[in-house]
């Protein structure tokens, strides 16, 4: 009886399971292992060839200076794309759930960008960093505007953040707005008799108790602006001058460009090595602020 | 109940082999192809009646046209199909191209830089045996021009010129008179002319900022002036790789460095020179807003079309020094960018044969020669031509072509892929004073110097 039923759970899990199992092996699980195994070998696709090298390919990782001051970079870039991202997403959340009229309009309207692909988004900034940005900034004098801001390397950076971050708004916003409808209506009522004021109710009753949604979208904002290449490659395509190539882009081109398959697809794994770390534990340490109300 | 979970069950499960049916069907196909290769006296029959092609294609700007093509030649071999591998302009277009071959489903026919085909020059058919028909339908020279480490292994259709485009009317306007594109020999007469230009108000010369132009195009002709012969140009290259050259001492570098400073000085895009937005930079060229562009003559897909724009361009050597002399001084750089090329990884013999004769038709019939010169908008490199182009700056180049003035720089084929880019960045870095003269050459030597031995 007991084998009979085990028998039946198994049928019942490959049915609802087994499809997306396969989906999920067939595109990730499997293209990640034989990419790990691409790693060890110095395979070229002009050769064909291939034979196993050991960790050179890992070693040669860490001897592109490029690649490193290309990592930290993409640090820099997450870190503030995150702040930004997240902290406009949550004031832009609370706002949107007051009750004020044209609410869904508004929400609609900030969520578009999320659902324009990242090379339109990217050539469209680019029009308004490079040609009518810097046609204002020639006409009212405004100084911060006569050059274009992809073609120096500072504000190249900055131009990056402000279009990630302004597709990321968008998702994230709805993630808080979910966040912000679990927090119950007795408690809020409560801190208000209780004389307490807007900000305080934001700071010791909201935000603990959304804690939950700030892990989701912090770790969601996380991993998909480590993983930018879209917006990189229509926006600044890398330049000026390389300055502004993510570690995506550059691991791209390495193995594309330059012909180095190994170095990099060891480069990608060492990436992904960093992105798995930095969003465990963030999720791990946030995770102990939640609290029941 | 029990019926209706063994059905369902049944349901998933075709589902899921289904899939898995589904991935391995390409596989399959190729694996066919493969083994046609084997026993052909039975597999020819059929293959006479029906043969499909595919066609990769890098010249993404044309995509359009070449399917035209390829339905004028079915309609006239309805046992031929051609299918077209687009690609997108400007990006990606290798990537696709190594993921077809190393997925084992490369396509029959390609349309490749001829350096990259040198690169997969074993995944590709020896057209020994159409060397001499295909000389004799060239220019002499075409063909020398195309062989790939003495090998014949694409096919040219194609032919771009590049230096410093002129704007007729904005020239003379500029100068106040009629220009002798024939006077400017030397630098000091380019910077002549750049100074009238400018005190009338206009912009001198237009330079595009992009990584493409910079390091291919213009800093690429370090390696193309060092002798008119291919052979000496490689030597050099491996000179570089091998850190025996001091850039900063070499006579063809410094000069095209001195005419860059002299661009550097009379751009109109100096106030912001990297945002490189070839279009507008075209347009704004054509329009006459600056008299001088370094570029080559395939932007009249963008300028010929262009509304308001002037109608007379011509263009001129880009000249490194005093001396009328030297070599590059009077001649415009010149090359066969793409060839044609098949398939001899995955494909049958009857689709090469088919395919060899698809290209002749393409660059010889009079359908193919239109849709090249008159919709392309492109030269051919081929003799009695059926169509007439209407491409001034081609022309141009023809004049040149025809004079035997021409430097060749196919020692570009033999670069590493990420020359341009990597070498782009570094001139991109001078044009904006990031570094300086000596910090350039010391950048770009040290580029090649990873290449050392490779």
């Amino acid at each position: 009886m007991n084998k009979k039923l085990s028998l039946k759970n198994a049928g019942t899990f490959l049915v609802f399971g087994g499809p997306s199992i396969f989906a999920f092996a067939a595109v990730v699980i499997i293209p990640f292992i034989v990419g790990l195994y691409l790693t060890f070998t110095n395979w070229d696709v002009r050769t064909g060839d291939s034979s196993l090298i050991g960790f050179t390919n890992y070693l040669e990782v860490f001897r592109d200076k490029v690649f490193l001051q290309q990592l930290w970079f993409t640090l820099k870039y997450v870190f503030f794309t995150v702040v930004i991202a997240n902290v406009f997403a949550f004031f832009i959340a609370l706002a949107l759930t007051r009750g004020g009229r044209g609410e869904q309009w508004l929400r609609t309207g900030f969520f578009t960008p999320n659902l324009v692909g990242g090379i339109v988004l990217g050539y469209l900034w680019q029009t308004l960093f490079s040609q009518v940005l810097p046609y204002l900034g020639a006409k009212y004098g405004w100084e911060l505007f006569q050059t274009s801001w992809l073609t120096n390397t500072g504000t190249a950076f900055w131009a990056l953040i402000i279009a990630t971050a302004w597709q990321l708004v968008g998702y994230l916003m709805i993630i808080y707005i979910a966040g912000f409808t679990g927090v119950p209506n007795d408690v809020l009522e409560a801190a208000s008799i209780d004389g307490a004021g807007r900000t305080s109710v934001i700071r010791r009753i909201i935000l603990p108790l959304t804690v939950p949604a700030i892990v989701i979208c912090i770790f969601i904002s996380l991993s998909r602006s480590f993983l930018t290449y879209d917006i990189n490659l229509a926006l600044t395509k890398g330049g000026p001058f390389n300055s502004t190539e993510l570690a995506t882009y550059h691991i791209v081109q390495k193995a594309f460009l330059s012909n180095q398959y190994g170095v990099g697809q060891a480069e990608a794994v060492v990436l992904f090595a960093v992105v798995a770390i930095i969003a465990l534990t963030q999720s791990y340490l946030l995770k102990k602020l939640e609290v029941e109300s | 109940m029990k019926l209706r979970k063994a059905a369902s069950f049944a349901i998933a499960l075709t589902v899921v082999t289904g899939l898995l049916a589904g991935c391995s069907k390409g596989n399959s196909a190729t694996n066919a192809g493969k083994e046609d290769k084997g026993n052909e006296g039975t597999q020819t029959e059929q293959a006479s009646k029906d043969v499909k092609l595919t066609f990769f294609n890098t010249s993404a700007e044309v995509n359009t046209v070449f399917e035209e093509l390829f339905k004028k030649y079915h309609e006239q071999n309805p046992q031929v199909t051609i299918e077209l591998i687009p690609t997108p302009i400007g990006g990606a277009q290798l990537e696709k191209f190594q993921s077809l071959l190393a997925s084992g489903n490369p396509a029959t026919i390609v349309n490749l830089d001829a350096g990259t085909i040198l690169q997969y020059k074993d995944d590709f058919l020896d057209l020994e045996p159409e060397k001499a028909k295909y000389e004799a339908l060239t220019n002499p020279g075409a063909i020398d021009g195309a062989l790939l480490d003495g090998q014949f292994l694409g096919i040219p259709w194609t032919a771009q010129g590049y230096g410093l485009l002129y704007n007729k009317r904005a020239v003379e306007e500029g100068i106040g008179g009629a220009f002798d594109p024939a006077s400017v020999k030397t630098r000091d007469d380019l910077e002549a002319i750049f100074k009238k230009i400018e005190a009338s108000g206009k912009a001198p010369v237009m330079l595009h900022g992009a990584d493409w132009s910079l390091g291919a195009h213009y800093l690429g002709l370090t390696y193309s002036l060092q002798s008119q012969k291919v052979e000496d140009n490689r030597k050099f290259v491996e000179e570089l790789k091998n850190g025996q050259v001091q850039l900063t001492e070499n006579p063809q570098f410094t000069g095209l460095m001195d005419t860059f400073d002299l661009l550097k000085k009379y751009n109109a895009r100096k106030s912001d020179p990297l945002v490189a937005d070839y279009n507008r930079d075209s347009a704004d060229f054509a329009k006459g807003a600056a008299a001088f562009y370094f570029m080559g003559d395939w932007s009249w897909a963008v300028i010929g079309t262009l509304e308001g724009r002037d109608a007379d361009f011509g263009i001129l050597p880009l000249p490194i020094s005093n001396n009328p002399e030297d070599f590059g001084n009077a001649q415009v750089a010149y090359s066969e960018p793409k060839l044609f090329a098949i398939d001899d990884s995955k494909s049958t013999p009857e689709q090469q044969e088919a395919a060899k004769a698809f290209i002749e038709w393409m660059v010889s019939s009079e359908d193919g020669q239109k849709a090249i010169i008159t919709d392309m908008g492109l030269s051919m490199p081929y003799k009695d031509l059926k169509a007439k182009s209407t491409n001034v700056m081609s022309n141009a180049v023809s004049e040149y072509v025809k004079q035997g003035k021409i430097i060749n720089i196919g020692v570009i084929n033999y670069l590493p892929q990420d020359y341009w880019a990597k070498t782009g960045a570094a001139m991109q870095k001078y044009l904006v004073g990031n570094i300086d003269r000596q910090g350039l050459a010391q950048e770009v030597q040290d580029y090649w110097k990873s290449y050392a031995g490779k």
